[in-house]
């Protein structure tokens, strides 16, 4: 009840609320002002790069940081007491090392975390959630990046967590063990479970994520799903091949923001591909091989960071 | 408290698994010890009361319990960390102070064996002869005494990391065991040595087990400095966890 939390039994409150978040480490200021909310059930990347303030964000979220100034509230509750009572389930960033006790057996130090839980998961159920099997019998030393990664996974979601935290969790992976690891978490988000998780990587936060948080200096500069961020930011990209494209035409298509000749092949940026297409038949223009891309998550984020005074909350 | 009880069972079963490490940590202070067994004549006297064999015994328990907590403790756990693991167990429902409590016992169960083997050599090559009760006495308070070298341990592992605790491990074995009496009796060393013996808990140690073994009464000093020294450090070991759980890679 201190800190003005309403833990109220019965009321539903979000998996993870930061209200007006600051925190400095000495001058150097980390999170100016941060809001967000993830409901349960919702899976939502945190996307920024590095320095942008998501390890800061996860370690408040995770009570590892007491916020400075602002209030930070995880299932209804202070992020201290949700981890302390087994509700939060976290993987965290481990520099060079794989985050699992050397030399242990990968089965006993999942049973002895499992018993860290007042109600864990099922040790089978987990095992095949985590695809550890094959692994029970190893000790920690012998794993590879990802299978240690897929370890870390297991003791994570241990307890059985209601919210689960993954702090940029595939940095040390290859793009099979990427795509495997995420089937996995989409599969547990998929139960009414919320997830965060941090990544610098776009596609990742696009391809998972129902939601996006792009976070830069500290503040939340976006907030939507991946499709609604990219239709902030020059919606589509259609591109055609004209023999003489004639830049005067192609400038007063409907819907173009931005025309590119490259010799023969002409890119025109749109906020309306339907619209740009149709005039681009009206106006008579003889193209071929005509395609209509979505914008990049990379230029989505480049456009949204460039000015980090500018705040574009869209998709609310 | 059932956590606690798992994560005790599952740090002692990580420690006597790791043979090679039991090996070289129960074995070096007996090397140590059996090589000072040859060089010194047997019949002097240190301080006019105690026989040269038996101070060296008691000597070589503190030393072997020192050893045993700045290598279970500091060198074990700086690796523990740079895997990442501690920041993994900050993120379940383990509470802090079982952290610290555990590891400070794992590092304990270490050094009993330590002291048993020391006084097996002493019982068998040292010449020292004791009564039952009298062995028993010994090996309790050595064992108690290395609380705060356990600590000690713990703390070095938490601060520094893995290239310096090599280091640092074997500089404060010598130090505290070499100014806190272990190598040489303080009253032989010069005046300002003897005042920096007098706050270090290897010397406080040393002289409760010299006064389990002389039969003459526990002195309260002793003891005090021993409590005081280990509540000292356990307070540092907190503080530094908490400060370590209060600070993230920053990214």
């Amino acid at each position: 009840m201190d800190r003005g939390i309403d833990t109220r039994p019965g009321r539903r409150t979000a998996a993870v609320r930061f209200a007006g978040v600051v925190h400095r480490y000495g001058r150097r200021i980390a999170l100016d002002g941060l809001d967000l909310t993830v409901d349960r059930g919702e899976t939502v990347a945190l996307l920024g790069a590095n320095g942008a303030g998501k390890s800061t964000t996860m370690a408040l979220l995770l009570g590892l940081l007491r916020p400075q100034t602002g209030i930070v509230e995880v299932l209804g509750d202070t992020p201290r007491r949700a981890v302390a009572e087994g509700r939060v389930g976290a993987m965290l960033q481990t520099g060079t090392g794989c985050g699992l006790p050397p030399g242990v057996r990968v089965a006993d130090a999942l049973a002895m975390v499992r018993r860290l839980y007042r109600a864990p998961a099922p040790f089978e159920e987990i095992v095949t959630r985590a695809g550890i099997g094959p692994l029970l019998r190893r000790r920690t030393h012998q794993l590879s990046g990802g299978q240690a990664q897929r370890v870390r996974f297991a003791l994570a979601i241990a307890g059985g967590p209601e919210l689960l935290v993954l702090d940029e969790p595939t940095s040390a992976m290859d793009v099979a063990g990427r795509r495997s690891f995420w089937a996995m978490i989409r599969r547990f988000g998929d139960e009414g479970r919320a997830v965060v998780f941090a990544t610098h990587h776009l596609a990742e936060a696009d391809e998972v994520a129902q939601r996006v948080i792009v976070v830069h200096h500290g503040r939340v500069v976006a907030d939507g799903p991946g499709a609604t961020l990219k239709a902030a930011v020059a919606a589509r990209r259609v591109r055609f091949v004209a023999d003489r494209p004639d830049l005067a035409v192609l400038e007063q298509l409907a819907g173009v923001t931005d025309v590119g000749v490259c010799g023969p092949v002409v890119t025109l940026d749109s906020l309306d591909a339907d619209a740009t297409v149709r005039a681009l038949v009206r106006a008579g223009v003889d193209f071929r091989d005509l395609e209509v891309s979505g914008a990049a998550m990379e230029d989505v984020f480049v456009a949204l960071t460039e000015e980090s005074a500018r705040r574009a909350v869209v998709g609310l | 408290m059932t956590g606690t009880t798992a994560y005790v069972r599952f740090e002692v079963g990580r420690l006597l698994r790791s043979w090679k490490f039991l090996v070289i940590t129960v074995g070096f202070p007996v090397v140590f010890y059996m090589l000072f067994l040859g060089d010194r004549s047997a019949g002097r006297v240190i301080d006019g009361t105690v026989p040269w064999r038996t101070y060296l015994m008691v000597s070589m328990c503190g030393f072997g319990t020192l050893v045993a907590g700045l290598s279970a403790g500091g060198g074990r756990l700086a690796a523990e960390r740079a895997a990442g693991w501690d920041r993994q167990l900050q993120v379940t429902p383990l509470p802090a102070w079982s952290y610290v409590v555990t590891k400070t016992l794992a590092t304990l169960i270490v050094a009993l064996p330590v002291v048993g083997l020391v006084e097996l050599v002493g019982a068998t090559f040292g010449g020292v002869q004791l009564p039952v009760w009298q062995w028993v006495a010994l090996t309790l308070t050595m064992w108690l005494s290395a609380v705060p070298f356990a600590a000690l341990g713990v703390l070095v592992g938490l601060t520094v990391g893995t290239e310096a605790a090599f280091p640092v491990v074997t500089a404060l074995m010598f130090v505290v065991g070499y100014f806190g009496g272990l190598f040489n009796p303080v009253s032989t060393m010069p005046g300002p040595l003897r005042v920096v013996a007098r706050v270090l808990p290897s010397y406080h140690g040393q002289a409760l087990g010299l006064a389990v073994v002389d039969g003459r009464g526990v002195a309260g000093t002793d003891v005090l400095v021993l409590v005081a020294s280990a509540a000292a450090l356990a307070t540092a070991v907190t503080a530094r966890y908490r400060r370590r759980h209060l600070r993230p890679q920053i990214s």
